[in-house]
């Protein structure tokens, strides 16, 4: 069959911020949808979105109500959401009770009831919430299987893009026909983690189109539901090849030191015990980016953007002036329940919103955590997932992570998330002549041919300044306590080849 | 005491003064306050149910009645319909033609204000309006004060 010869299947926005692109663009019309989950799981405000953003007076939404919470307390608590637009009811939104009808008959005259209400409306949504309390009748004349069978097709053929609610437990999955009906079933879960309460959605079916498969994280606001995408929101986006550019650190040493800079769309590790510098070095590489007119994101965790942009104050940086001009954002991100997903949601708002080009996240301990609990477990898997997301649209990334310093190792992060990192910067504190100075050294650039030298360094009042040569009087400089050599002055060890460009 | 607010008392003489001018029949009719109830009834037990509507009317009745005593023996039924305001509001219209005193059809009226004033509490104006307007399509809502509520 030809592409065009195809029935088109259109896509109804959700309301719901970040579910389109996770259901693929839309949920499909004339769907008929299961909402499951357990009470407070977020099913009505879910349906209420849809329903809010869906339906007009020519096409209404019809809201069916059976036993369960009451329809006046729905609305006294939906309207406080800032979706919900009394005006639509009740021509475009019209609340029904089936209360008595499920009290008093059977299955039988319930769907005789939605029929004729349906006819009446021709509604392009319907709603029956919820509708487990309504199947729960031991002694229907109608069996469930036959009513269910019944509705979907009616509503269907009255063409109308319909959302079961229930309170279901998963282990009810199996062998129930609701679930082999619906054209779509999405699950919603909140589950407490030590102190922190995760709440995360699932489309377990959507037949018709690619959802993004998996648990997502989603909130619920004054705004409703907001969902965030496992795949942050840029599954639909190609991914942006980077270019051959080198984004200078705004220290020529240590540009020099990378080859000419880091490579455009690389994700940098920073790593460094406390005080070494390495929010410095994240600051200079910032400011240098928006002196070349390249906009940037810092997302702070441990100190208020306030902070931060008085001690770039303090070594001659100004990040005051770019943040007026749109040019930079710092994002303070610190609730204690975060999940990656949201905190990435931010940082891609600000990415979009200024087109900036350099992230810097300072520090990745931080960002661990505000994380909740429960997400931190998966702390590695979800900066892989950012990481990969961010630099695919062309974004430079500066992580800076703290490690413990140790005389018999060189760690390069308590995370083991080197592999994630195309180049790595390790930052350490030797002791010399009696004094704790500071050494730094690229350990790893997986596009180009970075210096092997072991560089001493200091933080001025003009931030991260690399002084003379390699450090080649000395033996067991990684181990922090080195030996002195009597060797002559190196030469400053350079690239053995010319860089060719970026390889992957 | 009264048991409505200023507004909500508008409101529901809005909608009585509508209900009034649409009985332009020259038979004898039920009241206007029941005509009224009964909108209201059919219309709030559609979108609550109706042991929603009914909770909700036998509240409004219980409230009323503190500010009119007399409404002790109308009575709100198990399907929300109401009863013994007819021979409430006859015998009142009696007792005023004989005494002089409140006007006919007071408890009607405030019962109808404690509906609505319930309603407004739960809903908030906006969902209220909306509902009301649904039952009275071609009343002025808005203009709670206007002489019937009629819209221009």
């Amino acid at each position: 069959m030809k592409p065009q010869d195809k029935v088109k299947i259109n896509k109804l926005h959700t309301g719901v911020p970040g579910l389109d692109e996770i259901v693929g663009g839309g949920l499909p019309e004339f769907s008929f949808n299961i909402i499951a989950g357990a009470p407070g799981s977020g099913k009505t405000t879910l349906a209420h979105q849809f329903v809010f953003a869906n339906a007009t007076a020519e096409r209404p939404a019809l809201y069916f109500t059976v036993l369960g919470e009451s329809a006046i307390k729905m609305l006294r608590y939906q309207q406080q959401y800032s979706f919900f637009d009394s005006a639509k009811l009740p021509d475009s939104i019209r609340f029904i009770n089936l209360s008595q009808v499920v009290l008093e008959k059977d299955l039988g005259a319930v769907l005789e009831q939605i029929t004729k209400e349906v006819e009446k409306a021709n509604p392009a949504v319907v709603v029956v919430d919820s509708f487990r309390t309504m199947v729960r009748k031991p002694d229907s004349d109608m069996d469930l299987q036959s009513f269910i069978q019944r509705l979907a097709l009616f509503l269907a053929s009255w063409q109308a893009t319909t959302f079961l609610i229930g309170e279901y437990a998963e282990d009810e999955l199996r062998d129930n026909p609701i679930f082999t009906v619906a054209d779509g079933l999405f699950w919603l879960r909140q589950t407490a983690e030590r102190n922190s309460v995760v709440r995360k959605l699932q489309i377990i079916k959507l037949r018709g189109q690619d959802s993004v498969p998996g648990l997502h994280t989603f909130r619920i606001t004054d705004a409703g539901v907001q969902a965030f995408s496992r795949t942050f929101g840029l599954s639909a986006h190609k991914r942006n090849p980077p270019g051959d550019r080198r984004l200078s650190f705004g220290v020529p040493e240590l540009d020099k030191m990378l080859d000419g800079g880091v490579p455009e769309g690389d994700s940098v590790l920073v790593a460094g015990s406390s005080g070494t510098g390495k929010s410095v070095l994240a600051t200079q590489f910032i400011a240098e980016g928006i002196r070349q007119g390249e906009p940037g994101i810092v997302a702070v965790f441990e100190e208020r953007p306030e902070a931060y942009a008085e001690r770039a104050t303090s070594l001659g940086l100004d990040l005051e002036a770019p943040q007026k001009d749109g040019k930079l954002t710092i994002l303070y991100l610190r609730p204690l329940d975060l999940s990656v997903d949201e905190t990435m949601h931010s940082i891609l708002d600000a990415v979009q919103k200024i087109g900036a080009k350099r992230l810097v996240i300072d520090s990745l301990a931080g960002f661990e955590m505000a994380l909740s609990p429960g997400f931190r477990a998966d702390f590695r898997e979800s900066l892989y997932r950012m990481i990969y997301a961010l630099t695919g649209i062309g974004v430079t990334i500066l992580s800076t992570v703290e490690v413990d310093e140790s005389f018999t190792e060189f760690p390069f992060s308590t995370y083991s998330i080197s592999f994630l990192c195309d180049d790595i910067l390790r930052l350490r504190y030797v002791s010399i002549d009696g004094q704790l100075r500071k050494i730094m050294v690229v350990i790893k650039m997986r596009g180009g041919n970075h210096a092997k030298d072991i560089r001493e360094y200091e933080i001025t009042s003009k931030g991260v300044v690399i002084l003379g040569k390699r450090m080649a009087n000395y033996q067991g400089l990684i181990s922090g306590i080195p030996v002195h050599t009597d060797q002559p002055d190196p030469k400053e060890e350079t690239p053995r080849e010319p860089r060719t460009g970026k390889k992957r | 005491m009264m048991t409505t607010h200023l507004k909500t008392r508008d409101l529901a003489r809005c909608l009585l003064a509508y209900e009034a001018a649409e009985d332009n029949t020259s038979e004898p009719s039920e009241s206007v306050t029941l005509r009224v109830y009964e909108k209201l009834r059919q219309g709030l037990c559609e979108f609550a149910g109706v042991a929603g509507f009914q909770s909700l009317a036998s509240r409004a009745l219980v409230l009323a009645r503190t500010e009119a005593p007399s409404l002790i023996a109308v009575r709100v039924a198990t399907d929300g319909t109401l009863h013994g305001l007819g021979e409430f509001e006859h015998q009142m219209h009696v007792d005023n033609n004989r005494a002089g005193e409140s006007p006919a059809g007071e408890g009607g009226f405030i019962l109808i204000a404690c509906l609505l004033s319930m309603l407004l509490i739960m809903l908030g104006e906006g969902a209220t309006q909306s509902l009301l307007r649904a039952m009275w399509p071609e009343a002025a809502l808005n203009n709670y004060n206007s002489a019937n509520g009629r819209s221009a």
